[in-house]
């Protein structure tokens, strides 16, 4: 599972470990996103904000024939615009798969997997 | 002068002066964005935060500056638009929190409340970024509190916290290599910074009074849509219509040679208001703005230029549009069930909708095959509604989507979704792209079939697209200045140059490889036909067995748009 890219030397392949830690470190990037979250809500704890080395746990990447397709995991910040929060991260994740892999995103799905209210 | 406290008045004053400030210079601050093509939308999604927030402040019925705070944070909680419309609303979210029960502010009060809205903000984000809009609060309420410990009078406080935004905003290209790169400052820094200069100029009072209230385009498109919406009722015979043209024009005061009337707005609008009705008039110093339906556009056009030159003109023949008007009200009860209506001869099974920017791509696209088409690119991305409305309306059985533009994906994959017929989307990134297409289209063949062969047709082409740099920058390696020409292949800077047809030439020999065989020329609206046949022979020198096509497109902002297959 990763995304081949045939150029006249031969293949790069990118796994989708390295997808995943661009995805998250897009999504984190955006303004209002406090974290990545664990897609797997029982066995790992649903509040846990994910370390970098484990952005992938949040990401879920599907091949598909022309690109792929990128479900996101994220835990916003209370009182911010979440809708909007969630389309900038969209944009962001689908915007650095281009630029910095060449990788096309048919669609990015996020999940708001948590609301984190910082203290005041 | 001396201010010890601000009341509602003032706190009201000040929301609005910025909001109208955001307002005014949305373009500029639009301009700002770090990649040289002109598409950025900061200043608009800033613009469009507040104007929500300031909505909100203006419909609270209340006299405490603490509720108006919150009633603006609502505002633009609701109406957040993009990552800068997010820590705006972040920003007040924070300063109406930490005065939601204050009746007046102290210089002290307004000092404070920067301050949490800074924090507020920062805490949103869990890496911030310095050189940006966060750089710029963190240091005006930094500069807010300082002042505070010496001071009662907020004027001094607000001037301090507007010079250190200032400031800051200064040094967001040394924190930020990309902007010191593209030579601008943070577009969402700088908006924030004319935020605060408006309310620092609001409180000192250099805002002029606005004691006849201007709306700006936005608002004075819904007015007239409000004035044509009453007027037309949907129920007139056209032929009882008793003033037929809308008209609207844009004049320069003063300008032009047959002024020969000082310009006052009474004088002005009284001699209108004989030829007709549903008469609005907006001006500033510069620009006067006129609606109103008449059975004489031409004294409306003539009357316009004895005060200065037109700037815009266009007049609409509505007993011509009553009769749309008059089915668009048969559609509107939502409760109607659409009857099946039997096909019409030339209603397509499959509608196919191409997204394309300019008269001569429409053209070009309709002959490949395309039935539908919805203006719109790089600066003017339709909406998903915008789609959903052109999927609906081909009253075909199922859809194909060609959006030509990656950044009109989104939307158009939203369209699919909850478009009436099934719809599939074939992502062309580029008009090239969206031509080559249509040759993998079969009207026989199953949608997802289809689909699949024209997305296959993708790859087969490259596309080149020749444009204007609007500022001096340095990307991809490339030195670019202002006014000079950039050729893209694919997304990425090949080539820069002075001269148009040069970078178009250079351009074309980045794309030609060993397997090249057809070089389609588009020429857009900043070329002509004359330079496109140039760069058609330029082109065949290069390599006498390529054959070459040039079409008219029209397309804005892409004088040259060239496909190598």
């Amino acid at each position: 599972m990763a995304v081949k890219i045939k150029t006249q030397y031969g293949t790069i392949d990118i796994t989708n470990e390295v997808i995943a830690t661009v995805v998250g470190g897009a999504a984190t990037d955006n303004y209002g996103v406090v974290g990545m979250a664990s897609k797997n809500q029982i066995r790992d704890n649903v509040n846990d904000i994910l370390r970098r080395e484990n952005y992938a746990r949040g990401v879920v990447v599907r091949q598909e024939d022309n690109g792929v397709a990128i479900d996101v995991y994220i835990i916003v910040s209370y009182g911010t615009k979440i809708s909007e929060v969630s389309r900038n991260v969209q944009s962001k994740v689908k915007y650095n798969l281009e630029t910095m892999l060449g990788v096309t995103a048919n669609s990015v799905n996020v999940v708001v997997q948590g609301v984190r209210v910082l203290a005041d | 002068m001396k201010v010890t406290e601000i009341t509602n008045l003032e706190f009201g004053k000040m929301v609005q002066a910025a909001s109208q400030k955001l307002n005014q210079n949305a373009d500029f601050i639009n301009s700002l964005n770090v990649f040289p093509v002109p598409d950025g939308d900061t200043g608009t999604n800033m613009s469009l935060s507040l104007a929500s927030g300031a909505k909100y402040e203006r419909d609270a019925d209340t006299a405490a500056v603490g509720a108006l705070a919150v009633a603006l944070a609502k505002g633009l909680l609701m109406g957040a638009r993009g990552n800068s419309g997010v820590i705006l609303s972040q920003i007040f979210r924070g300063f109406s929190r930490k005065l939601a029960d204050k009746t007046t502010l102290t210089a002290q009060d307004l000092a404070d409340g920067f301050a949490a809205g800074a924090e507020t903000a920062y805490k949103a984000v869990m890496k911030p970024t310095e050189g940006t809009i966060l750089t710029v609060v963190r240091e005006g309420a930094q500069a807010g509190l300082n002042a505070a410990k010496d001071t009662d009078d907020v004027l001094v406080v607000m001037d301090a916290v507007r010079k250190a935004a200032a400031d800051a905003l200064a040094t967001t290209p040394d924190l930020l290599p990309v902007l010191k790169q593209v030579g601008v400052v943070d577009s969402g820094g700088q908006g924030l910074s004319f935020v605060l200069e408006a309310f620092d100029d609001s409180l000192n009072g250099r805002v002029a009074e606005n004691a006849d209230y201007k709306p700006d385009d936005a608002e004075m498109d819904e007015m007239i849509n409000a004035a044509h919406h009453q007027s037309a009722q949907g129920k007139l015979d056209p032929a009882s219509i008793k003033y037929g043209y809308c008209t609207e024009i844009m004049v320069r005061i003063g300008r032009g040679k047959q002024v020969d009337h000082k310009f006052d707005y009474d004088t002005f609008y009284n001699y209108l208001a004989d030829l007709g009705d549903s008469l609005l008039v907006v001006n500033d110093d510069e620009i006067v703005k006129v609606h109103v339906h008449t059975e004489h556009p031409g004294k409306v056009i003539a009357w316009g230029q004895e005060f200065g030159d037109l700037a815009k003109v266009k007049v609409d023949n509505m007993r011509m549009q009553q009769e749309t008007i008059m089915e668009k009200d048969d559609e509107t009860p939502a409760t109607a069930t659409p009857a099946v209506a039997e096909p019409a001869e030339d209603t397509p099974d499959t509608a196919i909708i191409a997204i394309v920017a300019g008269d001569g791509l429409a053209t070009l696209f309709k002959s490949l095959g395309v039935t539908h088409v919805v203006q719109g690119g790089q600066t003017m991305n339709p909406s998903t509604q915008d789609i959903v409305d052109a999927i609906n309306a081909s009253k075909a059985k199922r859809a194909i989507v060609l959006p030509n533009n990656k950044n009109i994906f989104l939307a158009a994959e939203q369209a699919a979704k909850v478009a009436d017929i099934p719809t599939v989307i074939v992502h062309a990134k580029t008009v090239s792209q969206g031509m080559t297409a249509m040759l993998g289209y079969n009207p026989d063949a199953e949608l997802t079939d289809n689909q699949a062969s024209m997305e296959d047709n993708l790859s087969t082409v490259k596309s080149g697209q020749v444009t204007h740099a609007i500022r001096d920058t340095q990307l991809d390696g490339f030195d670019i200045k202002e006014g000079n020409y950039m050729g893209i292949v694919d997304g990425t800077i090949q080539v820069t140059a002075a001269d148009l047809l040069e970078t178009a030439v250079d351009t074309v020999k980045a794309m030609l490889d060993d397997d090249s065989e057809i070089v389609t020329i588009i020429y857009g609206a900043d070329a002509n036909a004359d330079l496109a046949d140039q760069l058609q022979q330029r082109v065949t020198d290069l390599d006498g067995d390529l054959e070459t096509e040039v079409h008219e497109g029209d397309q804005p902002v892409y004088p040259f748009l060239i496909s190598v297959e």
